[in-house]
């Protein structure tokens, strides 16, 4: 009788134990660059994805993560890598009614410091969406860039999924 | 009538400097630059206005055409001009440029070059070298009855500068409409090649350009890049002829370590023996078969792919994207070019010559041919992409060729000659900026039961 309800409690943990459990995936950068763990209801687009380009949606209509390798760059730093990506997405050809709404602050990624902002524009249908983004010079002048967007203006402070991610951000060099 | 007085005017004051000899060469050369940009900027406005105005490409597109043009304005010899691009707001392809380095594109014919560079500088460069060459200046001067030289005439720009430029202007404007001639479009044409190979540009990206300008002809779309120009069949011709010149002579290979690699890859068997994706083993068997066999690893079945043809030699490109294969054709040998699943893609028709054997470019994007002719057997490399051939042996004799990393090779009696083809570097934009992504909506079809069977309807939009 003990040992029944001893297999019932047992059962009933492990059911529960899978439903709650995060289907976080580890995800190594296909060109060698980093690694990170994408959280549950993070889905990679590979359509929307190239090697140096890989494109996450999450379960929210507009929520978006990607990271984006740049290649050899001349920035100095990567304060003007972000004022001059920030100036241009300000200027014509840039973005719709862009406005900066969090400006440029220090940040550190897997110990590298970088340069976070947020900003929010209007997409081509008339959406309001929000981005944070951060701004990478990394060793070998590789400028590298990882943005995190929303239809919420809560987005431009980044996110708890967003603070996971980066909290096991791995650099492969 | 006010125009001949004008031309008099112009004439009666040259003609009194000539004689006084004002002009000093230096200042002249001077004048004569101030005069084209006073004139290519006096007349910018009203063409910009007339092609929709100018149209502002998104950030990332910009960056790239600025630095194409960039490498290219770095290559020009006129230090006295300052060039400057502007896109037109037209869906009509189109590109012309103004004396005094004003060029401009069309967001039209943006459309049609994509992402293809080497097209971009085929068409910037042609545009520049109008410029470098004073045709549309001269042609306006020439269109004024004007044959004395820019040079000196532009000395009187002081004196008579309001009525010469409004004159000036508006021939400008006429001559423009008409094209500045033939044989400064040839001239513009070939200059314009050279100025992109020597900023890192594929010299075949304009006769890629011609062809997509052609094919492009032949839809709905005017035209309106070949309307003021010569012949483009005859424009190919004289581009693709060049492409040869772009080669580094062939150098007799003396390097010992150099020689025994050679001998090596020429014993040892350098084609890929697989496809990109492993999956089709060529078989060869050393002599002409109809088709070619490949054993498939998936089915584990031989398939036999261009069973028409009686194929002689057969070799995977070094990517394993394609199958080159040389058949006996119905009066010489031909090649073809097959995909990954045995399609034809490509027939090699103009070759000049038998095609006696092959290899392919490290890249996997030309072919060096042995072709033999009357006048003994060359090596020809056919570029895949454009659909163009250059004979590349100097026209030395020879007899087998290897394609290596760094640098063709053929043999020529018992000498290894070497001949490099022209380096291309891809753009990199030196500040480029993120892209910003916004999610993409997927059209997904909608299943419909109907009786027995399932009907897919048009496909709805909905988010991912």
């Amino acid at each position: 009788m003990v040992e029944r309800k001893l297999a019932i409690v047992l059962l009933a943990a492990v059911l529960l134990g899978t439903a709650g459990t995060c289907q976080a995936f580890q995800l190594t950068d296909p060109t060698g660059l980093y690694s990170t763990q994408i959280g549950d209801h993070w889905v990679y687009q590979a359509h929307h994805s190239t090697p140096e380009l890989m494109v996450f949606y999450g379960a929210g209509d507009f929520e978006l993560l990607y990271f984006q390798r740049l290649g050899q760059v001349a920035y100095p730093s990567a304060l003007d890598f972000a004022r001059r990506s920030v100036e241009l997405y300000a200027g014509p050809g840039g973005l719709d009614q862009f406005e900066l709404v969090k400006g440029f602050a220090e940040v550190e990624v897997a110990g590298h410091k970088g340069i976070s902002c947020a900003y929010s524009y209007q997409d081509a249908q008339g959406n309001r969406l929000w981005e944070y983004r951060i701004f990478l010079v990394l060793p070998g002048q590789e400028g590298f860039s990882i943005a995190f967007g929303d239809n919420r203006p809560e987005a431009a402070s980044g996110s708890p999924f967003l603070e996971d991610v980066l909290r096991h951000w791995r650099w492969l060099f | 009538m006010r125009g001949k007085q004008g031309y008099r005017r112009v004439a009666a004051v040259l003609v009194l400097l000539v004689v006084l000899g004002v002009a000093a060469p230096s200042s002249a050369a001077g004048l004569a630059a101030r005069f084209e940009k006073t004139l290519g900027a006096g007349t910018a406005p009203a063409l910009i206005k007339e092609y929709g105005g100018e149209y502002v490409l998104p950030v990332q597109q910009r960056l790239w055409v600025e630095e194409v043009f960039a490498r290219l304005v770095a290559q020009s010899e006129r230090e006295e001009l300052e060039y400057s691009l502007t896109v037109l707001n037209s869906k009509e392809a189109n590109a012309f440029s103004l004396p005094g380095g004003y060029v401009f594109i069309t967001r039209g014919l943006l459309n049609l070059i994509g992402s293809d560079e080497a097209k971009l500088a085929a068409v910037l460069g042609h545009e520049i070298a109008h410029v470098e060459k004073k045709h549309g200046v001269n042609a306006v001067l020439r269109q004024m009855g004007l044959t004395v030289l820019a040079e000196v005439g532009v000395v009187a720009l002081d004196f008579l500068s309001a009525e010469l430029l409004r004159m000036a202007g508006l021939t400008l404007v006429q001559v423009l409409q008409a094209g500045w001639g033939r044989e400064a479009e040839y001239e513009a044409d070939l200059l314009g090649q050279e100025l992109a190979a020597r900023a890192g540009f594929d010299p075949a990206g304009a006769i890629r350009l011609l062809d997509a300008l052609a094919a492009a002809d032949d839809s709905e779309q005017a035209m309106h890049v070949f309307r003021t120009h010569p012949d483009p069949g005859d424009r190919r011709d004289r581009l693709e002829s060049k492409l040869a010149s772009y080669w580094s002579e062939p150098a007799v290979v003396t390097d010992v370590q150099v020689l025994e690699r050679l001998i090596q890859c020429r014993n040892s068997h350098q084609h890929r023996r697989t496809d990109s994706k492993d999956r089709y083993v060529l078989e060869v068997s050393g002599e002409s078969t109809a088709g070619v066999t490949l054993f498939d690893q998936q089915t584990q079945e031989r398939v036999l792919w261009a069973e028409n043809a009686l194929v002689k030699e057969a070799a995977w490109s070094p990517q394993g994207d394609y199958l080159a294969l040389l058949v006996d054709g119905q009066a010489q040998g031909e090649l073809w070019v097959l995909n990954r699943w045995g399609h034809v893609v490509r027939k090699l028709e103009r070759v000049p010559g038998t095609i006696t054997a092959f290899c392919w470019s490290p890249d996997g994007t030309m072919l060096a041919l042995e072709v033999s002719g009357p006048s003994g057997s060359r090596i020809v490399v056919a570029y895949l992409d454009a659909d163009a051939y250059a004979e590349v042996s100097s026209g030395l004799s020879t007899h087998g060729a290897l394609w290596l990393q760094d640098g063709l090779y053929f043999l020529n009696g018992e000498n290894w000659f070497r001949t490099v083809p022209p380096e291309t570097v891809p753009v990199q934009v030196a500040e480029p900026v993120p892209l910003v992504l916004q999610r993409k909506r997927v059209l997904t079809p909608t299943l419909i039961k109907e009786g027995s069977t399932f009907r897919l309807t048009r496909p709805e939009l909905t988010p991912p």
